[in-house]
């Protein structure tokens, strides 16, 4: 009955590995409630419970915690947890599963621990190459966790970061390992549901950093950045090495949303077109007058080149990505596949504003503090800041939001 | 803000989970009515002595602060022996 167990510690990036080939995966969350609504492990494969350790310990009732977890696991968890799976161990920073991790074990379990916790998870990024010619360069760095994209171009030796994300490592790596200098740092918008990394990487490397004017204001405080910037102007054309992005205004999730297009055929496209979801029109508090903008800002891009290849801001669901691991899609896929574009090329402008703010999911209260940091009036330490940003995304449309969870459950 | 107090448990620089694990064994050799204060620099003890307090038998969270001592955030915790 008891097999011969060996410790298995899950890094960040196993799991992800993991999740991506959708393998089926039970995870026995010990932190608190609280946490885990806000932020549980999400994946194709995954199904999750709630076991908080100090009611494991309180049910177990020993003084030892692996004591504690063995007793509890029999006694609360025999019919919860499968005896054919794998059994992660998940918390905070990883050391409490790591006791429930023995527990298991002890009791036979294929039981692992996911080191550093849901924090390590959280703060995971990974690369991956669009393209990779010598000529030029497409990265996608995500934090999969979040389903957060951003993207460097390299060209000649210089890199174009857009929207980068709170840690810096991931860009700067990159950078060292290309022989390239980032020299010029774009956010296509005032980011809510994450804190950007555009001005502290431009401050580690002496690149110009550039946003579009009317997102250097808050939209519900109405006060200015504080920060000097280079406004983006629409249809502006900025240099990457030998190729050539360029601007385009598309009003809507923020007021100053750019997409960028390289070389007439890749296409940035920030906050506005998802893979499986559109941008949610409301975070600025000011959804009815904003919806009609942004429905006139999607057909704007879906009258773009068909094979245009679209790179966007978030996703929601690692099954968004193609089987490379990439986020990425042609328009004219996504226009016969997107719920959302399929509506949109359907109804009139007044059936589409009515299906945009029919479909707002719940408003995040936090979202509208992170916008006040991406603004520069506010600058939380290091623990806040993570808080703030703890979770998932939703960026995106309600109904795609629902897909995704009636999908992982 | 300081509340009365029996004993004192310092637990600063333990992670997740020996602060809980450790002050629940020193509270089970108080007696009755007496009060632990436990210290603690794992930002993560706050919301965990207060799930802790609501499932735990013969104990109550009296009260909970944050000290900061030389830049490092202190979290305390009261808990008290009911019964």
């Amino acid at each position: 009955m008891t097999r011969p167990t060996t410790e298995i510690a899950w890094t960040a990036g196993e799991l992800l590995n993991q999740l991506r080939r959708r393998q089926k995966l039970f995870v026995l969350d010990v932190r608190n409630r609280d946490e885990f609504e806000k932020f549980p492990l999400e994946g194709p494969g995954v199904s999750a419970i709630n076991f908080p350790y100090f009611e494991m310990l309180e049910s177990g009732g020993k003084d030892d915690m692996v004591d504690s977890i063995v007793a509890c696991a029999q006694q609360d968890l025999a019919n919860k947890l499968p005896r054919d799976l794998p059994v992660l161990a998940v918390c905070a920073k990883g050391g409490t599963s790591e006791f429930v991790m023995q527990g298991l074990q002890r009791l036979g379990y294929d039981a692992g621990n996911l080191q550093g916790g849901m924090n390590a998870w959280g703060n995971y990024y990974e690369s991956q190459a669009i393209l990779d010619t010598h000529e030029l360069s497409i990265f996608q760095i995500s934090r999969p966790a979040r389903g957060c994209l951003s993207y460097m171009v390299v060209s000649d030796g210089n890199a174009i970061v857009i929207d980068p994300l709170r840690q810096l490592h991931a860009y700067l790596d990159m950078a060292r390992a290309r022989g390239c200098s980032i020299s010029m740092i774009i956010d296509t918008h005032s980011h809510a549901d994450h804190i950007s990394g555009g001005l502290a990487l431009a401050a580690a490397t002496g690149a110009s950093y550039h946003l579009h004017p009317y997102d250097a204001i808050h939209p519900m405080d109405l006060l200015p950045a504080t920060f000097p910037y280079e406004p983006i102007r629409d249809g502006q054309v900025l240099r990457a090495g030998k190729h050539e992005l360029r601007a385009v205004h598309i009003p809507g999730h923020t007021l100053g949303l750019v997409a960028l297009i390289l070389d007439d055929q890749y296409l940035f496209t920030g906050d506005s077109i998802f893979i499986r979801s559109i941008a949610r029109p409301d975070l600025g508090g000011k959804s009815e007058a904003w919806a009609p903008l942004h429905t006139r800002s999607l057909r704007k891009l879906l009258e773009m080149p068909e094979q245009t290849t679209v790179l966007p801001g978030h996703f929601s669901t690692l099954e968004e990505a193609d089987t490379g691991g990439n986020f990425q899609a042609t328009l004219c896929d996504l226009k016969r596949q997107n719920e959302s574009l399929l509506v949109l090329q359907r109804e009139s402008d007044d059936g589409f504003v009515r299906y945009l703010l029919d479909s707002l999911p719940k408003f995040i209260p936090e979202y509208a503090e992170i916008k006040r940091v991406n603004t520069g009036l506010l600058s939380p330490a290091e623990d806040d800041a993570a808080t703030l940003e703890l979770g998932k995304n939703v960026c995106g449309l309600a109904q795609a939001q629902a897909a995704v969870h009636g999908e992982s459950r | 803000m300081s509340l009365p107090f029996d004993k004192v448990f310092d637990a600063r620089g333990m992670n997740c989970p020996m602060p809980l694990v450790n002050a629940r064994k020193e509270i089970g050799k108080l007696q009755s009515g007496q009060v632990l204060k436990v210290l603690a620099t794992d930002r993560g003890s706050v919301g965990d002595f207060q799930g802790w307090a609501k499932v735990a038998k013969n104990v109550e969270l009296v009260g909970q602060e944050t000290e900061t001592e030389g830049g490092t955030s202190i979290y305390v915790h009261y808990v008290k022996r009911t019964a």
